[in-house]
């Protein structure tokens, strides 16, 4: 059966594990625990050092929730996580000190799999930091060619990360309908 | 092919700069993907130190390992390209050729070390020489890397105003009536009817709400627009509005169409540097296009501006940010069409299957701040992107979306 996974990424900070907590049906799966675990198995797992959530659907399908680590940028690890990927949630933080940067790496570090299916970007602590605004996030975007949704997000608040997503899969596709 | 792959004597890295998940990520990745050609070991028992060096304290860090282990091998990984003295560098995002390039080169000069025989006793100890060749020189890591992207300081002012930043009100069918109000002199669905199914803003306090925005960010000073009603403050530096109103007040107001002459009790001043300053109620602050955005809903009341022809592509230049906004009923829907490819309103709902008073209020509200426009090209259309062919997992999409409104 196919594994179906939204992946969240961005940098440390930007709240990807708040956001996967936010609309998980489980708790997300701590990184450590998971990582002690599979030492102990002696098994090599992607799980490990990501975070995990998963909404159970109709029908007992599932959607696997899945955040790669922020700080370090292991590229074997991406090309693992995207494949079964519907779309890329990326979360960027305002307060950091060039989120441009930011985006910038992980556009590029996930290019092709954006290509091949969908983006969303949400920017949080703007409660914090108000610049840059979400409409200059637009204009460095043209840079990029895409006009992806991107919304000002809490990352604890289900709602704006329901909306994010709900916009990515709109992106993939406008005519669904519930 | 490396020669390092494969060893029987794998490398001990210590690692720092990393936290715990990291540190894990780097001992699988060293396992796996390296093929068991080092392995994690703490610092006291390693022979290479591994540095993280986009860390907060990555120059600390790299004195520190410097000084507590003179000669020993250093790797820096960092997003930065770094030219360090006596340092190997790795660019992120880490891959596998890259490190076994890194230890292929750092194997023989930890070689060469082992074979260097011990100092005598009574010599007082001296650094060992550094793994690369040039001399031990001070570090420049503070130059090449940034002091770890320091956070910008708090803003404890934006965070009192609550109104700025809270969550979207999303109106299903029902709350879109209870909320707009409705327009009696309309049959929706009445096809013959649509072409006039419009309002112009400039007879309502939207369209005069347009314009003082409009002024106030040309002239990049906060202004104060008075009219018959409630005086409303316009700061275009910080995007935002303050009104001593609520959205109910506000709704009844942008609900009323001005008769001819009443223009005459609009004024729009400037406000001088007391007055822009004034201490005002935080929570009263609203965001400039949020402001405008609800305006123009709360007017539209399921009608498009006037001047807009239905027949005719329009398409939008980004998606709103609805997480801010009042989403009106298929609003998430139609702004993934009109992103995607310039519709004309009628169509949009025979596409999508849209009443025509949601294509109409929304475009209204994306047409109101802005970023709306209408195809005056025959090139807009030309080069717009073919609608994109349903996805194999529509199914699948389709659940999770159930889940995600139903939640």
């Amino acid at each position: 059966m196919s594994q179906y996974k939204i992946i969240f990424t961005g940098p440390v900070g930007a709240g990807k594990t708040t956001a996967i907590n936010a609309i998980s049906d489980t708790p997300p799966v701590k990184t450590d625990a998971a990582a002690s675990d599979m030492t102990k198995n002696r098994k090599a797992s992607t799980t490990v050092a990501m975070d995990y959530g998963v909404m159970n659907l109709a029908g007992g399908e599932k959607i696997h929730l899945y955040g790669t680590p922020g700080q370090e940028r292991f590229d074997f690890m991406w090309d693992i996580l995207v494949n079964g990927g519907i779309g890329l949630i990326l979360l960027l933080d305002n307060t950091r000190a060039d989120p441009f940067q930011d985006m910038k790496f992980f556009l590029d570090a996930f290019s092709k799999f954006i290509n091949d299916t969908s983006l969303a970007i949400g920017v949080t602590q703007m409660d914090l930091s108000n610049r840059p605004t979400i409409d200059d996030y637009h204009s460095r975007l043209q840079e990029f060619g895409i006009k992806p949704p991107v919304f000002a997000v809490d990352a604890r608040e289900k709602n704006d990360v329901s909306l994010l997503v709900q916009a990515l899969l709109y992106s993939l596709d406008p005519g669904l309908a519930e | 092919m490396n020669k390092t792959a494969k060893t029987a004597h794998p490398y001990r890295i210590a690692l720092h700069g990393m936290d715990s998940r990291t540190s894990k990520t780097m001992e699988m990745y060293l396992k796996g993907p390296c093929r068991g050609a080092a392995v994690v070991a703490a610092a006291d028992e390693a022979q290479i130190d591994m540095i993280d060096a986009d860390h907060a304290k990555a120059r600390e860090i790299l004195d520190q390992r410097k000084a507590a282990a003179p000669g020993r091998p250093i790797i820096l990984l960092s997003l930065q390209t770094l030219q360090i003295d006596n340092t190997f560098f790795i660019k992120k995002p880490v891959s596998a050729e890259q490190i076994l390039g890194v230890l292929d080169k750092i194997g023989p000069l930890l070689k060469a070390a082992e074979n260097k025989p011990e100092p005598a006793p009574a010599t007082p100890a001296k650094p060992q020489s550094a793994p690369a060749s040039a001399p031990a020189a001070k570090t420049v890591l503070d130059v090449y890397v940034k002091p770890a992207k320091p956070t910008k300081p708090i803003d404890n002012a934006e965070r009192q105003k609550t109104a700025k930043h809270q969550s979207a009100m999303q109106l299903n069918e029902g709350g879109f009536t209870a909320f707009l109000g409705t327009v009696g002199d309309i049959d929706f669905d009445d096809e013959a009817q649509l072409p006039t199914a419009c309002y112009d803003p400039r007879q309502f306090f939207l369209g005069y709400v347009q314009s003082a925005a409009k002024t106030a960010g040309l002239q990049a000073r906060p202004l104060r627009l008075s009219s018959i009603w409630k005086p409303l403050y316009l700061f275009p530096e910080q995007n935002e509005v303050w009104l001593d109103a609520d959205d109910k007040q506000l709704r009844a107001f942008a609900g009323v169409a001005f008769k001819p002459g009443t223009a005459n009790n609009m004024s729009l001043s400037a406000l001088d540097p007391a007055a822009a300053a004034a201490e005002r109620a935080p929570e009263k602050y609203q965001d400039l296009q949020a402001f405008i955005w609800k305006l123009a809903i709360w007017t539209s009341k399921g009608r498009f501006p006037i001047g807009l022809d239905i027949e005719r592509p329009v398409f939008l230049q980004r998606w709103p940010n609805f997480t801010r906004l009042v989403i009106t009923p298929d609003a998430m829907r139609i702004a993934a069409l009109l992103v995607k490819t310039p519709t004309a309103p009628s169509a949009v709902c025979r596409v999508l299957n849209v009443k025509p008073q949601y294509v109409f209020v929304f475009i209204s509200a994306c047409h109101a701040i802005g970023i709306l426009r209408q195809s005056e090209r025959e090139a807009d259309v030309v080069i717009a992107a073919p609608v994109p062919e349903k996805p194999k997992n529509e199914g699948l999409l389709r659940k999770i979306l159930s889940k995600l409104r139903g939640a």
